[in-house]
């Protein structure tokens, strides 16, 4: 009980602290990918986050406000309970279940759900448009990680994830599976709507599924999609980079120090690559990633019997 | 306490800007933005300032004054290098031709954010543009829960699709003068089911530029923004503020930047083919190449309708295709998709 309570409490400090350093990264990036210093660009999303808080919220004719204004709750909701999963340490985890595997893809393909939401709810043309284009794009990038994290889940013969990490003890899941991680992070740019995954808020659509929304309201969907990315980032650090394992520091020091790595991975690769045009990714998702996938999911299938 | 703080942090971000660009304009816009103190918003609800430079149609004024009113509060206009807009009078700030246009628009920022500058009433009343036209089930007008023109705006109804046969719900309205994806200037009225392009009449061409404006970098620089690159296409404005007319641009680390990236890959053949100019992926490396040679965005092929090109497109492929077209070359497009089109000269 004690234990739980105690990872309870270092879920929601990994959150907080894992999305206050992924807006840093994401200020740094971006300025690095315009040409400008890094350095100065760190503290700009705060900033903006900060002139939101003074911004008038507006609003469209006749919206669906309840859903509108849940949309970025749910969001953070499912980044919660997808975190609460995955284990600190060996027996340090707010949620053990045998079926932690499971419970992480529910809240993924809910995700599906809150984007749409968020999209519909508004009553506008652009964000309706970015809300059904990241339902066609965002449902085959579950499809993959689901086949990426079911061979993941193979050589530990368990869906729960501390069954998952120990299996890592020999050798990492990165290193054993070397499509897994590739893949997953496909998964990741999707969840949090991000470069070449931004399907929901790009800037053809003025902003998509953001395009009518402003002030507060806006910084908690900016807020929502960054503790999103920090549950994902811990997620594929459990899955792929042996989790809590490491010598010397603490079980839960190495999960935050792999979580980083994974964050700025995600973040990097937001900003480097270019982003198709639906009905290209489409393709790209049904016949490249779904197949490859499918054949880590084989390999992984054989290697096990 | 806390509050001073907030303000204080908020004071310091960069100026959300949201640029209404008349004739002329676009080039001056894109450089004033390669500044840090700005940020150019995507859509009018992101942003605190509106910033109107350039000349404008008589037909732009009420767009002008609805765009305005989208802007949230705390909110401000500047006018910079603007005519006189009659009908468009809101209480903002007109700058001198030659002023620090950055430092002036982060400065009104700034006293937005501390209050210390009243923030802008709507200039149009808050009521429908048409009266209500109730009639059927639900009082709009159509059949069942669906069509009709209830506020004037026609509602969704079903349509014959055009690429696989399905009914269904087709969606009209005008799109532009000031979208931020569109050459400024150009407003299409569309049917669009879902996000494909079903029908298309031009009701207003694009704003003349001068010869600056279509630099090749800066054409290739507006075909990354839908790409999700603007960092490159930043860097690639930078290159193009700096150059004499005629100069050859260094090119080969922005080629090979777009080639890491994916640019080209992601850029499907044969999208937008025109015949004699190539489709999207070889006019992108047509304006590379020609800007390694210092010459002019190369010649688009023959002429064709805008409609001809964008019927059918996905929204994201018609963005592209938009992006790609030279400028002289889409207003010549866009005459030929409007009906009672003034010719060239008299425009």
């Amino acid at each position: 009980m004690t234990s739980a309570l105690a990872a309870i409490a270092l879920l929601f400090a990994l959150l907080v602290l894992g999305a206050l350093a992924a807006a840093l990264a994401d200020g740094a990036a971006a300025a690095l990918a315009r040409g400008r210093p890094a350095g100065a660009a760190l503290a700009v999303p705060l900033r903006r986050a900060a002139f939101l808080l003074h911004q008038q919220a507006v609003t469209t004719e006749r919206p669906d406000r309840l859903n509108w204004l849940l949309a970025p709750v749910f969001y953070v909701v499912l980044a919660a309970v997808g975190l609460s999963v995955v284990p600190f340490s060996a027996d340090l985890v707010a949620l053990d279940l045998e079926t932690g595997i499971v419970l992480w893809g529910a809240c993924e393909s809910l995700v599906v759900v809150v984007v749409f939401l968020h999209g519909w709810s508004a009553n506008a043309p652009f964000a309706m448009i970015g809300a059904y284009r990241y339902v066609a794009i965002g449902l085959p990038a579950m499809l993959v990680s689901m086949f990426v994290l079911i061979a993941a889940a193979l050589p530990a013969e368990s869906l729960a994830l501390t069954a998952v990490v120990e299996s890592q003890r020999g050798l990492w899941n990165v290193l054993r599976q070397p499509l897994g991680l590739p893949l997953f992070l496909v998964l990741g740019l999707s969840l949090t709507l991000r470069g070449p995954f931004d399907y929901a808020d790009p800037y053809d659509l003025a902003g998509g599924t953001s395009a009518e929304v402003s002030g507060p309201q806006r910084a908690a969907w900016q807020v929502a999609r960054l503790t999103m990315l920090v549950a994902f980032s811990a997620m594929a650090a459990t899955v792929f980079l042996g989790g809590y394992l490491g010598p010397v520091l603490p079980g839960p020091a190495w999960l935050a120090l792999k979580t980083a790595l994974v964050l700025a991975l995600v973040v990097a690769a937001g900003q480097a690559f270019a982003r198709l045009p639906p009905s290209r990714m489409l393709s790209a998702l049904w016949l490249v990633l779904m197949p490859l996938a499918f054949l880590g999911l084989v390999i992984a299938g054989v290697e096990a019997l | 306490m806390a509050v001073s703080r907030l303000s204080s942090l908020a004071a310091a971000a960069p100026a959300p800007v949201y640029a209404a660009i008349g004739e002329g304009a676009a080039a001056a816009i894109e450089d004033l933005f390669l500044d840090a103190r700005l940020d150019r918003a995507a859509s009018p609800r992101h942003a605190a300032l509106l910033l109107v430079c350039g000349r404008f149609r008589d037909d732009d004024i009420a767009d002008l004054c609805r765009l305005h009113d989208q802007l949230p509060h705390p909110r401000a206009t500047l006018r910079w290098r603007a005519e006189a807009l009659p009908g468009f009078t809101p209480d903002g700030v007109d700058l001198a031709p030659d002023a620090d246009v950055a430092a002036a628009l982060h400065a009104v920022y700034r006293a937005l954010v501390a209050g210390a500058r009243a923030s802008e009433p709507a200039l149009l009343p808050d009521e429908p543009p048409n009266p209500w036209r109730g009639r059927g089930d639900h009082g709009q007008g159509g059949e069942g829960m669906m069509g009709g023109v209830p506020y004037g705006r026609p509602m969704a109804m079903t349509d014959d699709d055009l690429r696989d046969g399905l009914a269904l719900d087709a969606y009209a309205a005008p799109f532009g003068p000031f979208l931020s994806a569109f050459p400024p200037g150009l407003r299409l009225d569309l049917t669009l089911q879902g996000d494909v392009i079903q029908k298309l009449a031009v009701a207003r061409p694009p704003f003349d530029q001068p010869l600056e404006a279509a630099h090749p970098l800066r054409l290739a620089a507006r075909m990354l923004l839908p790409l999700g690159l603007p960092g490159l296409a930043e860097r690639m404005l930078r290159r193009a503020a700096g150059l004499a007319p005629g100069t050859p641009a260094a090119v080969a680390d922005l080629a090979r930047a777009l080639r890491w990236r994916g640019a080209r890959a992601a850029l499907p053949p044969g999208l937008g083919r025109i015949p004699g100019g190539g489709d999207v992926r070889t006019r992108l490396d047509g304006l590379l190449a020609a800007a390694g040679r210092g010459e002019a965005a190369p010649a688009p092929g023959a002429p064709m309708a805008l409609s001809e090109l964008l019927v059918g497109r996905e929204w994201a492929e018609a963005m592209l295709v938009l992006a790609s077209l030279e400028p002289g070359w889409l207003r010549r497009a866009c005459r030929a998709d409007m009906p009672h089109a003034p010719s060239e000269d008299a425009a």
